[in-house]
C-alpha cells in the first residue's frame, strides 16, 4: 500500500489540532473582510424607495432594457476579446511546445507579464502606442508624409478589443503552451505509425488533448475581460461602449445612485460566480488529465528545420515582444520628451522626474500629489503583501490536509474573492467608509482591506500548488524523527514553501500597487495611488506626466518579476 | 506487559474497504520483515506502529511500555520511507541531525554522531552534500542514518529498497542486514520482494488483505507455508487434487508407507515446488528415485524456459499443469516426473494439515 488506505492518509493530522487553530484566524478574518461589504451591497440592493425591504428595484433593473444593454455589451466584448486572445495564443502556444529556438525564454517570460502588469499601463500605454499622437502613427505619418493619423483606433470597440488581446494573450499562450508541452509525445507517434499524417494527428490526438487547457485559460481571460474597468472606461471613452463594472462605478460616484449600483452588482456577480465555478472545473478536468498521463517521455523539442521556419521563429519572437513590450518601452519613451513647439516637436528632458520628486515646482494641476502618491502607494502595497501572505499561508496550511468534497467547498470558499469583481469589492467597502465619513486613515485602511481581499486569492494560489506537492512522507518523517507537528510546520513544510511565499508576496504587492478598480470607486480627492494620479492626468491629457509616474510604476513591477522570475529558476530538484 | 520488543495485542483499524488486525509481538533485535501484495496493509502496519495512524482497538506496547495512544513524536521510532522523505532544503548532515536538533544536543556532539553515521552507512564525508546530488542508493542509506540519528528504540523500513535497480537491491539488503547486526535494533522491513524477505529477514510475516496469514521462520515459511496463499507468494509450485495420489504412488520395496490417502471431496489438495520435483528423460534407464513418490507417466512439456543454470518445464499431465526445475534441457516431447511422497504438503481447504 503506497500511502495508506485514503483517509488514512492524513489521520494523524485530522486527530491533531494544530492546522485548524492557524488557519482559523484566517477564515474567521477573510469572511468578515469579505462579507461585510457584500452583505452591505445586498442590504442596498434590496431597498425600496420607502427604505423598507423590496424587490422592486431587481424588478426594475431586470426588467429595464438599459441593463441588459449594458449587460450584451459586456457579454459580447468579453467573447470577442477572449476568442481574439486565445486565437493569438494558440500558434504560439504550438510554436513554444514543439521548437527550441533563440528567444524562446522572452517569450516564455513575457506570458507572465500580464499577471502583475497594471491596467491602468495598459490603458496608457495602449495610448501612447496606438493614439492619433501615438507611436505607431508618427511612424505611420512619417512613411505616408500625410498630415492626419492613418489609424484612427482610439474611443472604439476595436480599440476595447485590442487593448484586451495584448493584455490577455500572452495568458492563452503562457497557459495552453506549458500544458502542451507537457503532454507526452507517444500518444501522436503511436497515431502516426498507424498511418496518420502531421495534420490528422494534431486534429484527432493533440486537439482533444488541449482541451481543458484552452477551456481554463478562455475562462480565465473570459472573467478578466468582463470585469475589466480601466480599459473600458479610458478606452471605451463613453456610454457607448459601457460595461457592467463602470456602469457600477458611474452610478455609484457619479450620479449617486448607490442602490442601483448595488443591484448591478448582485447581477455582476451572479455572472462572475458562474465564471469562477467554470474556470475551477476546467481546471479540475485539466488537472484530472495531467495525472492521467503518466510521466514518461516529454515531448522532445525540435530544432526548426526549414529555411523559412527559421526565419519565421525569430520574427515571431520578435513581433510578440514588440506586442507586449512595445508599449511599455513607450511608456518610458515619452516619460523623457517635453514639447518644444506647438506642432509637437519634443526632445529629451527630465522635468517631469523632477517635478515628480519634488526638485521642481509644478504648476499646479493633477501632477502636484504625484509625490505623496508613490509613498502611500508603497506603504498600501507594502502592507497588503504582508496581510495577505499570512491570511494565504494559513489558509494554505488548512487547505492541504483536506481531501475530497470538502477540499472543494474550502477552496471555492477561498476563491470567492475572485468570483467578486474588485469594482464590487470597492463599492462595498465605499459604503463602509460612507457609514464613518471623513477620517482619512480609516479610507486608508478600508482601500487596504479591500487590496487585501483582491490580492489574497491571488497569494492562495501561488502557495497552495506547492504546499500540495510537498510529499506527505516528509511530515511524516519529521514527526517519527521526533517533531511535533508545529516544529514540523516551522521546520519542514515553511522553509519548503519560502520561494512560493516570496512570489505570493510579490504577486500580491504589485497587484496592490497597480489596483485601480476597486481604489477609484473607494478613493476620495484626499487618498491618491499612483494609478489613481495616472487616470486623472490622463484625463487632463497630460501624458507625459502619466508616463513619468508609469514609468515608476513599471519599475516596481519589473522588480517584482525579476525576484519572481529568479526564484522561479532557482527551486530545489 | 514487561516483554521485551513489541508486541502488537488485537490492534485493529478499519476503513470503508478494508480491516487490518494485527497481532505479533517481536522480540528485541530481532529484524522481521513483512511481505505481501500492494494493497495488503504492510504500510498501514507500520504507521499504526509509529503512531501516524490513530489505533482504534488493541494495545501497542514497546519494551514494556504501553505506547498505543502515545504521540508520533514521542514514541522514538525511526522510520525510513519509501521515497526517503529526505528534507530538500536540508543538506545531508543537517538532514540526519534534524532529530539531534529537536533534542537540543550541543553542536560538536551532533556534528561527531552525524560522521559517525556517515561512516556507518559508507558515505564519510558526505555531510556538505545536497540531496538532489545524491543518487538513489546514496539517498536510501543517508535515510537509515537519519533514522538512526535519534538512537531510536526500533526501526521501520517501508520498501527501502522498492526504487533502486536489482544490483543494488542487493548490495544494500547486505548493508541494512550488517547495520542491524551492528546496532542490534529491533527492525521491521516491509517489502513485497519474497527473496529480500528470505535473505535478510529472522522472521517473517506474510501478510494478506489485512490479515497475517503466517509469522515464521524463512526457511519454515518456505517449505512449509501454512496456507495456500503464503505457499503461491513466497515462490512457484504445484497444485495438484489429492485424489490423484493412488493412480500415481509408486512404492519401490516395501519400506514404512507414509501415505495415508484418505479418500475426500475436492477440497483436499497436494503443492510441492519445482526443486521438488525429479525429470527423467531416459526411458531406457530406470527412473532414478527409490522412496515412495508419486510418479506422473508421459508429462509432455508445453514450455521450457531457459532461466540460466536451470530450466523451468512447464507440463501437462493429463490436463493438470506440473511446474519443475531440470539441470538438463529434455531431449523428448514427453518425459517423466516424480515427487517423493515426503516432500508433499497437503492442504484443506487452503489450510496446510500436519
Amino acid at each position: 500500500m503506497r500511502q495508506g488506505k485514503g483517509s488514512g492518509t492524513y489521520g494523524i493530522l485530522d486527530m491533531s489540532r494544530f492546522y485548524h487553530a492557524l488557519s482559523t484566524p484566517a477564515v474567521v478574518l477573510l469572511t468578515f473582510l469579505f462579507l461585510i461589504p457584500l452583505s452591505i451591497i445586498l442590504s442596498k440592493a434590496f431597498v425600496g424607495i420607502d427604505r423598507g425591504f423590496s424587490l422592486e428595484r431587481l424588478a426594475s433593473l431586470v426588467t429595464d432594457a438599459y441593463t441588459w444593454r449594458i449587460l450584451r455589451f459586456t457579454l459580447v466584448q468579453a467573447l470577442v476579446s477572449t476568442v481574439v486572445s486565445v486565437a493569438l495564443g494558440l500558434p504560439g502556444a504550438y510554436v513554444l511546445a514543439t521548437y527550441r529556438f533563440g528567444g524562446k525564454r522572452i517569450i516564455k517570460a513575457i506570458c507572465t507579464i500580464p499577471f502583475v502588469l497594471p491596467s491602468i499601463l495598459v490603458v496608457l500605454g495602449f495610448v501612447i502606442f496606438y493614439g492619433n499622437n501615438g507611436i505607431v502613427n508618427n511612424l505611420l505619418r512619417m512613411i505616408s508624409g500625410s498630415e492626419e493619423p492613418p489609424l484612427r483606433i482610439l474611443y472604439t470597440f476595436g480599440a476595447v478589443i485590442l487593448a484586451h488581446a495584448f493584455y490577455n494573450f500572452p495568458i492563452a499562450l503562457g497557459l495552453i503552451s506549458s500544458f502542451w508541452e507537457q503532454l507526452p509525445s507517444r500518444y501522436g507517434q503511436a497515431a502516426m505509425t498507424m498511418g496518420a499524417k502531421r495534420f490528422t494527428v494534431f486534429r484527432t490526438v493533440t486537439l482533444p488533448r488541449l482541451v481543458p487547457a484552452i477551456l481554463s485559460a478562455s475562462t480565465l481571460i473570459f472573467l478578466f475581460c468582463f470585469s475589466s474597468f480601466a480599459i473600458i472606461l479610458v478606452l471605451g471613452g463613453g456610454p457607448r461602449f459601457t460595461t457592467l463594472e463602470v456602469e457600477i462605478y458611474r452610478r455609484a460616484r457619479m450620479t449617486m445612485d448607490v442602490e442601483g449600483a448595488a443591484a448591478l452588482s448582485l447581477l455582476s456577480i451572479a455572472v462572475t460566480l458562474l465564471l469562477v465555478a467554470l474556470h475551477l472545473w476546467a481546471q479540475r478536468a485539466m488537472a484530472h488529465q495531467e495525472e492521467m498521463e503518466s510521466p514518461g517521455q516529454r515531448r522532445m523539442e525540435r530544432r526548426p528545420e526549414s529555411l523559412l521556419a527559421r526565419i519565421v521563429l525569430p520574427l515571431y519572437a520578435l513581433a510578440t515582444a514588440l506586442f507586449v513590450l512595445g508599449p511599455l518601452f513607450g511608456i518610458i519613451y515619452r516619460s523623457m520628451q517635453v514639447p518644444v513647439s506647438r506642432s509637437g516637436d519634443t526632445e529629451f528632458s527630465l522635468r517631469w522626474y523632477r517635478q515628480l520628486f519634488g526638485l521642481e515646482e509644478v504648476a499646479g494641476s493633477a501632477f502636484s500629489v504625484a509625490g505623496s502618491a508613490i509613498i502611500l502607494s508603497l506603504i498600501i502595497a507594502a502592507v497588503t503583501a504582508c496581510l495577505s501572505l499570512l491570511f494565504a499561508t494559513m489558509l494554505a496550511a488548512r487547505l492541504r490536509t483536506q481531501s475530497g468534497s470538502k477540499e472543494l467547498t474550502m477552496e471555492l470558499f477561498a476563491m470567492l474573492p475572485m468570483a467578486v469583481s474588485s469594482v464590487v469589492v470597492g463599492l462595498g467597502y465605499y459604503l463602509v467608509s460612507n457609514i464613518f465619513p471623513g477620517s482619512r486613515s480609516l479610507r486608508t485602511a478600508l482601500v487596504v482591506l479591500a487590496h487585501v481581499v483582491i490580492a489574497s486569492p491571488f497569494v492562495l494560489r501561488s502557495i497552495l500548488p506547492e504546499f500540495r506537492k510537498i510529499p506527505f512522507s516528509y511530515t511524516q518523517a519529521s514527526l517519527t524523527l521526533g517533531a511535533t507537528v508545529s516544529q514540523t510546520f516551522r521546520k519542514v513544510e515553511l522553509p519548503l514553501l519560502r520561494s512560493a511565499m516570496a512570489t505570493g508576496a510579490a504577486f500580491s504587492f504589485a497587484i496592490s500597487m497597480g489596483e485601480i478598480n476597486a481604489t477609484l470607486v473607494l478613493s476620495d480627492s484626499n487618498l491618491v495611488t499612483i494609478p489613481i494620479v495616472m487616470y486623472r492626468l490622463i484625463g487632463s491629457y497630460n501624458f507625459a506626466g502619466a508616463c513619468a509616474l508609469g514609468t515608476v510604476l513599471i519599475a516596481v513591477c519589473a522588480v517584482v518579476f525579476a525576484i519572481t522570475e529568479s526564484i522561479h529558476r532557482s527551486r530545489y530538484v | 506487559m514487561s516483554e521485551a520488543g513489541l508486541v502488537c495485542s488485537h490492534v485493529r483499524v478499519t476503513y470503508p474497504e478494508f480491516t487490518l488486525t494485527l497481532d505479533l509481538s517481536i522480540e528485541q533485535g530481532e529484524l522481521v520483515s513483512i511481505i505481501g501484495p500492494s494493497g495488503c496493509g504492510k504500510s498501514t502496519s507500520l504507521q499504526l506502529i509509529t503512531g501516524l495512524i490513530p489505533c482504534e482497538e488493541g494495545s501497542i506496547s514497546l519494551n514494556g511500555k504501553d505506547i498505543t495512544h502515545m504521540p508520533v513524536w514521542e514514541r522514538n521510532i525511526g522510520m525510513v520511507f519509501q521515497d526517503y522523505a529526505l528534507f530538500p532544503h536540508l543538506n545531508v548532515a543537517q538532514n540526519i541531525a534534524y532529530s539531534l536538533k529537536l533534542k537540543k544536543i550541543r553542536k560538536n556532539e551532533r556534528t561527531a554522531r552525524v560522521s559517525r553515521l556517515l561512516e556507518l552507512v559508507g558515505l564519510e564525508g558526505y555531510g556538505k552534500r545536497k540531496i538532489s546530488q545524491l543518487s538513489g542508493g546514496e539517498r536510501q542509506r543517508i535515510a537509515l542514518a537519519r533514522a538512526l540519528a535519534a538512537e531510536p528504540q526500533m526501526l521501520l523500513l517501508d520498501e527501502p529498497l522498492s526504487a533502486l535497480d536489482a544490483k543494488m537491491r542487493k548490495r544494500l539488503r547486505q548493508q541494512i542486514r550488517k547495520i542491524h547486526e551492528a546496532t542490534g535494533i529491533t527492525t521491521i522491513y516491509v517489502t513485497h520482494d519474497q527473496e529480500e524477505a528470505l535473505t535478510i529477514s529472522d522472521r517473517i510475516v506474510v501478510m494478506q488483505e489485512g490479515r497475517m496469514e503466517q509469522f515464521a521462520t524463512p526457511e519454515e515459511i518456505y517449505t512449509h507455508p501454512s496456507t495456500l496463499y503464503a505457499a503461491k507468494f513466497m515462490g512457484e509450485g504445484t497444485l495438484l487434487p489429492h485424489a490423484l495420489i493412488p493412480q500415481t504412488l509408486v512404492s519401490i520395496d516395501k519400506g514404512p508407507e507414509t501415505v495415508v490417502f484418505r479418500s475426500s471431496g475436492e477440497s483436499r489438495q497436494i503443492f510441492f515446488r519445482p526443486e521438488r520435483v525429479i525429470v527423467h528423460d531416459n526411458l531406457a534407464l530406470a527412473f532414478p528415485e527409490f522412496l515412495p513418490h508419486l510418479r506422473f507417466n508421459k508429462a509432455r512439456i508445453i514450455n521450457c524456459e531457459y532461466q540460466g543454470g536451470r530450466y523451468l518445464l512447464e507440463c501437462d499431465w493429463n490436463g493438470h499443469s506440473i511446474l519443475a526445475y531440470s539441470r538438463f534441457r529434455p531431449k523428448h516431447e514427453k518425459v517423466v516426473l516424480g515427487v517423493r511422497v515426503s516432500d508433499l504438503i497437503e492442504y484443506v481447504d487452503g489450510i496446510v494439515v500436519n
